[in-house]
């Protein structure tokens, strides 16, 4: 055994091999040290806790219900409802007289749940169809595309005005057609992806395996472009956030008494003429803040996870 | 290219009649009607109003009575809440408005984004280049329906320039807003996209080449760089028709323009069929035409496309 060897064999040169291995990262590692060193993705993801934290715990300081009118002020809302700690409004009384904070408490949990729970599950289902188009081809490829062409040119609201005639519009309900308007969220990425990988060596590899389609797909392809569809979520959600927000506004978003930032901007616009501004003042910041930390998120997601910019 | 149009062209039709047929059921699916309200007709009435619009017979008949009447005659039926218009009627009346506006928005969204895109490109990462990103996370964040308001409130409520609403025959003071709201963080993006593609066609050896040769500045970036920088903010404004369109629903309402917008969601309210439904047909062709049109002009630069249709 020469010198060399026996210095190999040696339990430094062992410990610091499996040192090695133990450092030694996976792509997700390495987009995880990347996208927490971009420094307004990390304030942004905290941020949206805050966010987050505030729909789920504020009502807890609150110290109206958020249908509650609070008959002392209702016709005087401009006067004397606006923003203050004294009689607990602290952002102030919509134009019923109901307490805006916890409305914003609220709206906020409907608009994140909405934004979070669809576009997750909206992306989901765009990329499983827009893998089994890009991987089957032919006759389904040509299906989902003929399907996706006149998808994408009916105007969306006629959706939420159906939907809402027929079963209602809670918030599960809402989640469901928005859902179902953005089958084709991811779609065209994921299939042009697929179309991509699917002549790849091991693709065929699998295949002569005797794997099912099915297995290629979830287990070979999918987790490949696991990448795109995290970077499309992120883009996703914002707009998900947004589309409920213009539906609440024209009137066929999510029931009353509950509310969602949507429906409370357009409240507080209708009502600006009025001189109560805190009305839109408040639901307008937080969407704001929600929208700036996504923005930001995905951002650094993107420069994180593409490979392009590496 | 005129071989490309017509086949595009025909599969309009199709692409269309399919549209006609879902919607249609969609809508007939969902229970109540026009003529449902809190205080019911009496049945004998209830029966002659649905006869005298037809909505008695069965629902394959009264599609294709539908269709025949809207090729043979372009009849796209009466209104069923507006009792003395029918539908070309409010097409007619507000279609234009909001094509008006819509076509300045685009104006706005092209000829400030454009070149916002490339300034921003020519001085990379200078405060020009700074500003144009903060521009563009600005109108990210603000939609329309929430610059809408705002607009409102600083130029109308605050500083009484420009009218709040209406529309007034089209003068230019009612065009502002609506197109500035509708189009705002579509410049945006293309200001973005621009500036992205611009950089990148601004570095590759074609351009260098032409500095070699000692080509004044100003000529590499109109006559070499412009056209291929342009090509995905082409594309991107597929999309970006689609959502304007989507969004002039919003500006009809909030603004009052009178465009259809708000007969489209007024319709909605009031299960008006043959309103939304010829409404959704024109929102659907609109979106069609805008797509063939860019797809021309993206043949036009791109000798590659070019050569394959």
């Amino acid at each position: 055994m020469s010198i060399a060897k026996k210095q190999m064999n040696a339990a430094p040169y062992a410990e610091a091999a499996a040192a090695d291995m133990v450092t030694s990262r996976s792509f997700w590692a390495d987009a995880r040290g990347r996208f927490l060193k971009n420094r307004m993705a990390v304030v942004s993801v905290l941020m949206l806790v805050l966010l987050v934290l505030f729909a789920i715990f504020g009502h807890t300081i609150a110290r109206w219900s958020y249908e509650e009118i609070d008959w002392t002020i209702l016709g005087k809302v401009k006067t004397e409802g606006g923003p203050t700690l004294a009689n607990g409004h602290f952002f102030g009384v919509d134009e019923l007289g109901r307490d805006l904070y916890a409305r914003v408490v609220q709206g906020s949990r409907t608009s994140l749940l909405v934004g979070f729970v669809a576009g997750t599950a909206s992306v989901l289902l765009g990329s499983v169809i827009g893998a089994s188009a890009g991987y089957f081809g032919g006759r389904f490829d040509q299906l989902v595309m003929g399907a996706y062409t006149i998808w994408i040119s009916i105007p969306y609201i006629i959706f939420f005005v159906v939907w809402k005639a027929f079963f209602g519009r809670s918030l599960t309900q809402m989640i469901l057609v928005i859902v179902l308007v953005n089958w084709t969220a991811g779609l065209l990425i994921v299939r042009g992806q697929v179309m991509m990988l699917k002549n790849r060596e091991f693709v065929d590899a699998a295949r002569m395996l005797g794997m099912s389609d099915f297995t290629i797909i979830f287990k070979h392809l999918m987790p490949n472009i696991l990448w795109v569809i995290v970077i499309y979520t992120s883009i996703v959600i914002p707009e998900i956030i947004m589309m409920e927000s213009l539906v609440s506004f024209l009137g066929v978003g999510i029931q009353e008494p509950n509310t969602s930032w949507g429906a409370l901007i357009s409240e507080g616009a209708r009502t600006m003429t009025f001189g109560t501004l805190w009305q839109l003042a408040f639901p307008a910041a937080f969407f704001v803040v929600a929208q700036v930390s996504l923005y930001y998120i995905g951002d650094g997601l993107r420069d994180a996870l593409d490979p392009k910019d590496r | 290219m005129l071989n490309y149009t017509l086949r595009r062209l025909l599969t309009v039709v199709p692409t269309l009649l399919v549209l006609i047929v879902f919607s249609f059921y969609l809508m007939r699916l969902a229970p109540g009607g026009p003529f449902t309200s809190e205080r019911p007709l009496p049945p004998a009435v209830m029966a002659n109003v649905l006869e005298r619009y037809g909505l008695d017979e069965p629902l394959h008949v009264q599609l294709f009575t539908y269709i025949k009447n809207i090729v043979l005659h372009f009849d796209f039926g009466p209104s069923f809440s507006q009792k003395d218009r029918d539908v070309n009627d409010v097409i007619a009346q507000g279609f234009p408005v909001t094509l008006t506006y819509g076509f300045w928005s685009a104006v706005f969204v092209l000829a400030c984004g454009i070149p916002l895109g490339i300034i921003a490109a020519l001085r990379h990462n200078s405060f020009w280049d700074y500003s144009m990103t903060g521009l563009a996370i600005f109108s990210q964040i603000f939609p329309n329906f929430v610059l809408a308001p705002i607009m409102v409130l600083l130029f109308t409520l605050s500083w009484g320039l420009l009218p709040g609403g209406g529309w007034n025959g089209g003068q230019w003071e009612y065009i502002i807003m609506p197109a500035v709201a509708l189009g705002t963080s579509y410049m945006a993006g293309v200001a973005r996209l621009t500036r992205g593609s611009f950089l990148e066609v601004m570095s590759s050896p074609f351009i260098r080449t032409a500095r070699a040769k000692g080509l004044p500045e100003r000529t590499i970036i109109i006559r070499h760089a412009l056209k291929p920088a342009l090509l995905p903010t082409l594309t991107y404004m597929g999309p970006v028709f689609v959502y304007m369109i989507t969004g002039s629903v919003f500006i009809d309402v909030f603004f009052s323009t009178g465009g259809i917008g708000q007969d489209f969601i007024d319709g909605a309210y009031s299960r008006d069929y043959s309103m939304l439904l010829g409404l959704t047909i024109l929102y659907s062709l609109l979106t069609f035409t805008l797509n063939l049109l860019l797809d021309l002009a993206y043949a036009w630069i791109d000798p590659k496309v070019r050569s394959k249709l």
